[in-house]
């Protein structure tokens, strides 16, 4: 049986960690809404400004999970954690800003193009906390908690101990960022199962379809 | 044991595996210069189908492909329950739906083969092939699904001609993987599909067999190739331990060979740390281009016509050897009985894929 140990919301205004609110939207700020979490949660890994909305989003997710599991990097080898996420718009914003650049702004940007996929965020991930393990990136409709637990079987069947699954829906109109770690350890904060994982989903995006 | 076969490869060379066969056994090769191809009207050199035209290119391809696998299964079999479909494709439709790129292929699929599953799409750059054909392995071998179908495609546009261009990755040349005079890459597009299944029945002409592999990241650098081969080196070990596969049971290595200067250089260092650098190796990408998404089945399939027929084909383009340390690289086509054949992917985001494939 697996666990979700940790999770982390982004909505167009709140934060979460593990089903509690720890930072607000300030709509007055000149940062972006990705830039103020960063600055309050005192991060401080200067790639953050270089990378696209969607590679931020998943860092910091990915960091205030580690946050409120402070065992999990000694507990694991560096290939026995995986990350299995999934967007409905691939990296579609950051292809316009890539198109953009080139029939607007004079020339193709590399430092845009090398975002024009979306398991970059995956990369960025792996890079910043060394870990060696397996990826899958999926473009799904939408949030299909079988498409998790489905993977997951397939990921422990191939060794994986530790799997960091994500949502990553991030538009011009649109935050929906979901990550969840999912381990055989422990009892965690529930099982994962299809029915915690709709809950968990409705939870942090109601309005969501 | 997990079946695979029924392969089927589109690309310049050819609109059926057959032709495509015939083509890489004559050594042709589907790059041509393609004028004011390039960003600032340049020619560029292009792997492009000439005979897909118009709007939609990347969903005629993937239903050409998928019109030839109805024909080389039992056609209950597609509209299954038991059966997933998995689309592996960086930028899908990107030409036609820019913000949607994705969005409408999988309704076609499902309306157009009355699939019972909502097909799957994988987008793990360049190791999005491998990656789901061993998606398709475990799925089967958890007992989710008894039987998938795996379509890799993605077509040529100026978004990725003018993007690796901008990343000065584009060959002035034909490519020419793992030779010493190599400078790049030339885009390709195609499509390539397989049936993989748990049941030998499926099949109208004998499967081989699939060793699921695993894939790893480099956790190195987000679109610059690991100098030690870290990933690539993990991700085969792995797939070799699972099977109890030994290095000199490898009969030859399918590699990803893009032909830029780092990659190439990056494999030869992770195949001599496997103990797989004398196994005779060769990369398609001198016959189709890169063509991302589609490159791993494009490239499995032409491996599985490989076992098939007996023959090691020789890597298009190379001459010389161009890595620090001496690679294999097959330099004419020759017969050889071919039992167990090693295939890689490495790719932006630090990805490595591996998977191997046997004769039964």
């Amino acid at each position: 049986m697996s666990f979700i140990t940790a999770y982390c919301s982004l909505t167009e205004d709140v934060c979460s960690v593990n089903g509690t609110a720890i930072i607000g939207r300030d709509h007055a700020s000149a940062d972006s809404w990705f830039k103020q979490i960063y600055k309050q949660q005192e991060l401080a890994y200067p790639k953050f400004y270089k990378m696209d909305m969607l590679s931020q989003a998943g860092f910091l997710a990915s960091e205030l999970i580690k946050r409120a599991i402070p065992t999990l990097t000694a507990a694991y080898n560096d290939d026995e954690i995986a990350l299995v996420f999934a967007n409905r718009s691939s990296s579609a914003e950051t292809d316009q800003r890539f198109i953009n650049s080139y029939e607007h702004n004079g020339a193709p940007s590399p430092s845009l193009f090398v975002y024009t996929l979306p398991n970059i965020v995956l990369g960025e991930i792996a890079i910043l906390n060394k870990w060696y393990g397996e990826n899958m990136f999926a473009v799904l409709p939408k949030f299909a908690p079988d498409f998790y637990l489905d993977y997951l079987q397939i990921l422990h069947a191939a060794g994986s101990k530790a799997i960091l699954c994500g949502w990553l829906e991030v538009t011009q109109t649109q935050t929906e960022v979901l990550l969840f770690m999912v381990e055989e350890k422990g009892t965690g904060i529930m099982e994962c199962s299809k029915q915690n994982l709709a809950e968990l989903w409705h939870a942090s995006f109601p309005a969501a379809k | 044991m997990i079946y695979i076969g029924s392969e089927v490869m589109v690309s310049p060379l050819g609109m059926t595996a057959e032709e495509n066969w015939n083509s890489l056994l004559a050594n042709r090769s589907g790059i041509a210069p393609a004028d004011r191809a390039g960003f600032a009207g340049e020619q560029v050199w292009l792997s492009k189908i000439p005979s897909i035209t118009g709007s939609r290119r990347f969903e005629k391809l993937v239903m050409q492909a998928m019109t030839q696998i109805e024909k080389g299964i039992d056609r209950s079999i597609l509209s299954s329950s038991r059966t997933i479909v998995l689309l592996s494709s960086t930028k899908g439709e990107l030409e036609d739906d820019i913000n949607d790129p994705f969005g409408s292929i999988a309704g076609v699929l499902v309306r157009q083969f009355k699939l019972a599953n909502q097909p799957l799409i994988i987008s793990n750059a360049c190791i999005s092939g491998v990656l789901a054909i061993n998606t398709a392995g475990g799925f089967i071998d958890a007992g989710i699904y008894d039987h998938a179908i795996v379509i890799g495609c993605d077509v040529v546009s100026d978004f990725v001609v003018y993007g690796f261009q901008s990343l000065f990755a584009i060959s002035n040349k034909p490519c020419a993987p793992f030779d010493a005079g190599r400078n790049g890459i030339s885009m390709g597009e195609g499509c390539g599909a397989m049936v993989v299944s748990s049941d030998r029945a499926v099949f109208k002409n004998n499967p081989l067999e699939l060793l699921t592999g695993t894939s790893a990241n480099d956790a190195n650098h987000i679109s610059g190739p690991s100098r030690t081969g870290e990933g690539l080196f993990r991700s085969v070990s792995r797939t070799l331990t699972r099977h109890g596969v030994m290095p000199g049971d490898i009969d030859f290595i399918c590699a990803h060979g893009t032909g830029t200067v780092f990659n190439d250089e990056m494999e030869a260092i992770a195949f001599d740390r496997l103990a797989l650098s004398r196994v005779p190796l060769n990369s398609m990408k001198g016959y189709f281009g890169h063509t991302l998404g589609a490159a791993g089945l494009i490239e499995t399939a032409t491996s599985m016509q490989m076992m098939r027929h007996g023959v090691l084909l020789k890597s298009q383009g190379f001459m010389n050897t161009g890595t620090s340390i001496p690679l294999n690289v097959i330099t004419a086509n020759e017969d050889k009985k071919l039992n167990t054949i090693l295939k890689t992917a490495s790719g932006f985001g630090g990805g490595n894929a591996s998977l191997m494939i046997r004769k039964i």
